[in-house]
């Protein structure tokens, strides 16, 4: 813990990876920043050519960039932010305490050169956007890690656009990790063993045998990896990726970490501590691109949808998650809230009904393994190594799911 | 990163011949593990006293745990090498529920720590106690209580006596000391020897059995009554 490299900071551009010739890289670069600059300029704006361009290699390549793109990825349009914040009521804040403690803990996120002066002045902003978020939203409960988003969002966008951003975020991707309780959180971290076991059974044998659990995971998915990875440079790509995504992406990507390891999976010691421990420490070198198409290529095989499908069913149906449909790539959205009240009503009429009481909490445990589809390589997984993720709207459509990459946050 | 995490002790990267390598084999076969959990609430410094026992120094940035953190450290009580394990567990409220649960299995030890400048958080270990009977943490497990931050001399909110009655009412030892003091190092390092030194006399703990099945290694686990403590 102690141990991590400092980070580098700046808008310094990501190196391609995969491209050898810097003027190969170049071109490529200059071709994907008119690409993305066309696509923002068109009318109405090209959300659908943005979305690809942040999952593509090399994801938005600058802060500049991302300054444009990411509040179209969320759908709120600079215009639509109001000019003047909120009035920040810190003192009668239930979670101020907690914030305080954690923002003061912050300082690794910082680039590590900043003035402190300069840092002290952010981490004020940074619990502001925290707090502004929270009392306009009451629905929804810190968490510690929440801060590592948020920081993330404000050293790249500011204040103002950070606040607009992650208030959208935390009403969406985010809010199954905002319920008074984790048990969504933990259910979604339920989904982690089904990837595994469908792509190496002999790994996911192995977890199970030592009885890691997948606590491991939770800082990776409830900071969308900002808390373990300490280049911010990785931290913002792959802020690229899960923007422009699903909000279940980050669990695939998790699942795409461990299976990365697998040999080092296999040589630990089959014990919990040991594992856990081997996994919780993330390698600082990841080979980031490959890793983002590979989560792309098996969101593509294993939707949600059919991970989520028996046991774990009702429980599933509660997730703010489950209100983004596999290939909307968390565009199309209706309010999650409104859907899950929709949905609680549903299930009440309908136990009034039958007369039975269902209960919420069963079927927490696992997510539905069906060993019928172990190791079973879908034809699409060639296609998308090939194409990288950047074309999971191209082969969505290919194979008639009706990707609705163009419509908008209501 | 990897290797730190296979590094068990200094046995592990030294076996250069086939037998070293045996007789460090052996040796592992035969370290017990103590586990012991760390709770309490969020900021009372669980982070930097495992840190302090576990790495020797008070760590500059500690940042809020989330879930639950592993560190380990061999040590040596009477000629003996054990294995303690430590687990870091996150204080805000909302992780101890569903998250942590999974590490309080088979813990042999429960540390529970407070901060002596915060009353609030020597106030919540009732809360903590519960917490921890909640998880099924058998009786005859070993708990002691830390107040920490002790070398914040002129902040002191938990008086010393205060913390005695509650530590001999709820039956644990209790320590004061401070992470961040270095004059205080072998104190914190005391509370964890301590408890491993009154779980190596319950015979009770883990040794490493091991079976070979398909080239892996196995653990079986083996509780026992236990005995009394040295300390
Ligand atoms: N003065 C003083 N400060 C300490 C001591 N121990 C920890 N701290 C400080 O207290 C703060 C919290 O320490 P942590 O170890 O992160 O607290 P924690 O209990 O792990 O908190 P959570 O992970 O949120 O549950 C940090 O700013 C530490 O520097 C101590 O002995 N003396
Ligand atoms: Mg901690």
């Amino acid at each position: 813990m102690n141990l991590k490299k400092s980070r580098n900071f700046g808008e310094s551009s990501m190196s391609l990876d995969g491209i050898g010739k810097q003027d190969a890289g170049d071109t490529k670069r200059k071709r994907k920043v008119a690409e993305i600059t066309q696509a923002l300029n068109a009318t109405p704006v090209d959300v659908a050519t943005l979305r690809r361009m942040a999952i593509s290699e090399g994801g938005l390549m600058s802060h500049e960039i991302r300054r444009k793109v990411w509040p179209r990825l969320l759908n709120v349009p600079d215009e639509s932010i109001p000019e003047k914040l909120d009035e920040v009521d810190r003192e009668n804040n239930k979670d101020y305490n907690q914030v305080l403690l954690d923002v003061q803990r912050s300082l690794r996120r910082f680039p590590p050169g900043m003035p402190d002066e300069q840092r002290m002045g952010l981490q004020e902003e940074l619990i502001d956007i925290i707090l502004r978020v929270l009392q306009k939203n009451p629905q929804l409960h810190y968490y510690q890690g929440y801060h590592d988003i948020v920081v993330t969002f404000l050293l790249v966008l500011g204040e103002r656009l950070a606040t607009a951003l992650v208030e959208k975020l935390s009403t969406h991707h985010l809010r199954d990790f905002m319920d008074p309780t984790m048990d969504n959180t933990k259910h979604i971290l339920n989904y982690l063993m089904p990837i595994i076991e469908r792509v190496n059974p002999e790994v996911y044998d192995f977890m199970q045998q030592a009885e890691v659990g997948t606590i491991f995971a939770l800082s990776w998915l409830i900071t969308w990896f900002g808390h373990v990875l300490s280049d911010f440079r990785h931290v913002v790509r792959l802020y690229d990726f899960f923007l422009a995504c699903h909000p279940l992406m980050p669990i695939y990507f998790a699942a795409v970490i461990v299976l990365y390891r697998e040999e080092e999976v296999l040589d630990c010691e089959c014990d919990m501590a040991m594992m856990h421990h081997l996994l919780s420490q993330i390698p600082q070198d990841l080979p980031y691109e490959t890793l983002i198409s590979r989560a792309g290529d098996l969101f593509v095989q294993f939707p949600p949808s059919e991970l989520a499908k028996g046991a774990t069913r009702e429980r599933a149906q509660q997730t703010a998650a489950s209100t983004f449909t596999d290939f909307d790539l968390a565009s199309a959205q209706q309010q999650p809230e409104t859907v899950l009240r929709r949905r609680q009503r549903e299930q009440k009429q309908q136990q009034k009904q039958h007369g039975s009481t269902l209960n919420p909490q069963s079927g927490t445990v696992s997510v539905i393994r069906p060993a019928a589809r172990r190791l079973v390589r879908l034809a699409v997984m060639g296609i998308t190594v090939a194409l990288g993720a950047a074309a999971l709207a191209v082969v969505n459509s290919a194979l008639e799911w009706a990707p609705k990459l163009d419509l908008l946050f209501p | 990163m990897a290797n730190e995490a296979h590094g068990r002790g200094e046995g592990a990267g030294l076996a250069s011949n086939s037998l070293e390598l045996s007789t460090s084999l052996e040796r592992s076969v035969q370290t017990r593990i103590f586990k012991i959990i760390v709770i309490g609430d969020s900021n009372v410094g669980k982070t930097c006293l495992t840190f302090r026992f576990t790495g020797g120094s008070f760590p500059d940035k500690t940042e809020a745990t989330i879930g639950v953190d592993f560190r380990e450290k061999a040590v040596e009580i009477e000629g003996e090498r054990i294995k303690v394990q430590v687990w870091d567990t996150a204080g805000q409220e909302r992780f101890r529920k569903s998250m942590v649960e999974h590490y309080y299995r088979n813990v042999h030890a429960v540390v529970f720590v407070y901060d002596v400048t915060k009353m609030v958080s020597f106030e919540n270990l009732k809360t903590w106690i519960q917490e921890c009977n909640g998880h099924r943490v058998s009786a005859s497990v070993p708990r002691v209580l830390v107040g920490n931050k002790c070398d914040l001399v002129d902040q002191i909110q938990v008086p010393s006596n205060m913390a005695l009655k509650f530590a001999d009412a709820h039956n644990m030892l209790l320590f004061e000391t401070s992470a961040k003091d270095p004059k205080e190092s072998q104190n914190v390092d005391s509370i964890f020897m301590c408890l491993a030194c009154r779980l190596k006399a319950q015979k009770s703990l883990i040794y490493w059995n091991v079976e070979r099945e398909d080239g892996k290694v196995r653990l079986n686990q083996e509780p026992d009554p236990k005995t009394n403590c040295p300390c």
